[in-house]
């Protein structure tokens, strides 16, 4: 597979901000850009929730803070209120900012597009780490890459 | 950091989100997963505004400047370069642990430098 994420499937965040905070938690970035990133994501939030099908959040951005796609994946058996609406699947991304343009963001986008379009039920009900990074399309990360 | 510096990383994560909902394939793209992006766009902007406002005027010029000229005002350093024109960098202020608690700029481009933590 394409991809590689970061994977938390239980998640213990009561709300959006502390969810986004938790999957930050799991990049090996500094604590200084968690922070920046963490706004920018909240900012996103702020001007339109990222709640797509099946209750799936999708916090999403572009930052110079990052050099590669950074992608974790977060499930919450209570939910998470995300605020209106609860949701139980959360794909977070952050895409760098490159000279040759977003191309690899919208890549990425029309990757998660389709997984959710093909596999958005099922991603709804796993009950497995493996099988939920299988229906997204990634594979999990390998410690210390 | 400086705060002026992290205003500035933060801005211009900003600018390019509102660039990205200006561009049509993305817009598209998050229509399709299911998102909407009707008046996030005029927000973005307006949010945009008020945190300029918090932003030393000095800086904000310079930024602005940067940013009609190259497209980008702010850039990392990377092994000791600048990312945006590849120049490199006074080792004396790459080595020093302390090099983001003030605002540096590149030598030879002028965009705004910082090391990621």
């Amino acid at each position: 597979m394409k991809y590689t994420a970061v994977c938390e499937f239980e998640l213990l965040s009561k709300s959006r901000e502390d969810a986004i905070a938790e999957l930050l938690a799991l990049f090996s970035i500094g604590e200084k850009s968690r922070e920046l990133l963490a706004m920018a994501l909240d900012i996103r939030e702020q001007v339109g929730a990222t709640v797509v099908h099946k209750d799936i959040a999708l916090p999403h951005c572009r930052s110079i803070l990052i050099d590669k796609l950074t992608i974790a994946v977060g499930r919450s058996a209570a939910g998470i209120p995300w605020p209106e609406k609860k949701v139980y699947t959360v794909v977070l991304f952050i895409s760098p900012v490159k000279h040759n343009g977003p191309e690899e963001h919208i890549e990425f986008l029309g990757h998660i597009a389709s997984c959710i379009r093909d596999s958005g039920d099922k991603i709804a009900k796993v009950s497995h780490k493996d099988e939920l990074l299988n229906l997204l399309g990634l594979q999990l990360e390998e410690q210390g890459e | 950091m400086d705060k002026q510096l992290e205003k500035l990383i933060s801005l211009h994560d900003l600018d390019v989100m509102i660039a990205d909902l200006n561009r049509k394939e993305i817009r598209d793209r998050e229509v399709d997963m299911g998102l909407h992006t009707e008046g996030a766009l005029e927000e973005l902007k307006g949010l945009r505004d008020n945190y300029c406002k918090s932003i030393n005027r000095k800086w904000r010029g310079l930024y602005n400047q940067l940013t009609r000229h190259y497209g980008n005002a702010v850039v990392p350093a990377l092994v000791g370069r600048c990312t945006g024109c590849l120049t490199r960098l006074p080792t004396a202020v790459c080595s020093d642990p302390e090099r983001n608690l003030k605002i540096h700029t590149c030598p030879t481009c002028g965009r705004i430098i910082y090391w990621a933590d």
